[in-house]
């Protein structure tokens, strides 16, 4: 199998935007895009988790789903997750340093959820621009749609081209 | 005091392992950065480059801070009438 496989390349970007935001954009050469990516990932990502802790908010035992939506971007939750682990657990009728509460709690989990699932997002562009040579995928859908309707309006004055009827109310 | 915090909370606080409080009143505001960055990375799905994007950026923007503005009209109005009506 050689390096340039479609499937390895696409799943190369993949990995990369996954691991990193903006650098699946940054390897297929779209830079300016990559960095406004990686900034509208990462910003939302760290002030979530500065504010809310990465005891309570990166970490799968104390809220599966936030995590499921954190691991969009793999290497801050990874990283996240390490640093959580490390920390004393405080029982609860004590009020730990390391856990958020309301409102913190809630403006966290908005933000770190949402960043995952924007990154999400910025892979699955990724994706599908490795495997259509950079462009976006709605640049070649809509460049699909002008085909298929230069198509049809070529078609059409053929179809009505062809010899107009007997003008039956004309004399002759 | 250092702003809204106690000093001997800023001198013991670590970034990430002990949580920010954040000044009251501001959980609010917040939407806003986070909508521009859903408008930002919505808006570069669709680029081909990086020029060229703040003006379809801040119409994303605006569009979905008018659309969850009204969203939240809308279900205060029907808070509001339940409350009447119960």
């Amino acid at each position: 199998m050689s390096r340039t496989d479609p499937t390895i390349e696409v799943t190369r970007i993949g990995l990369l935007a996954w691991l990193l935001p903006g650098a699946g954009h940054y390897a297929l050469g779209q830079r300016g895009l990559a960095k406004i990516l990686f900034v509208a990932i990462s910003v939302p990502f760290v002030f979530g988790a500065l504010v809310g802790g990465v005891k309570e908010s990166i970490n799968p035992r104390a809220n599966g789903w936030l995590f499921v939506a954190e691991c969009g971007v793999g290497s801050y939750t990874f990283a996240g997750w390490m640093l959580a682990s490390r920390l004393p657990t405080i029982a609860p009728p004590t009020p730990s340093p390391y856990s958020s509460y309301y409102p913190e709690s809630d403006v966290a989990q908005i933000y770190l959820a949402t960043a995952g699932m924007l990154n999400l997002l910025a892979i699955l562009d990724a994706m599908a621009r490795a495997s259509g040579g950079g462009q976006a995928l709605f640049a070649r859908e809509a460049a699909r749609k002008r085909a298929a309707a230069e198509a049809r309006a070529a078609a059409a004055p053929a179809a009505s081209g062809s010899p107009s009827p007997p003008n039956a109310g004309g004399t002759a | 005091m250092i702003g809204w915090l106690p000093a001997a909370t800023v001198i013991a606080w670590a970034p990430f392992v002990n949580p920010l409080k954040l000044p009251p009143g501001t959980r609010l505001w917040l939407v806003l950065p986070l909508l521009l960055c859903v408008a930002v990375v919505y808006r570069v799905t669709r680029a081909q480059s990086a020029s060229g994007l703040i003006r379809p950026t801040l119409t994303t923007f605006m569009n979905i801070l008018i659309g969850m503005v009204l969203i939240a009209a809308g279900a205060y109005a029907a808070h509001e009438l339940v409350l009447r009506l119960a």
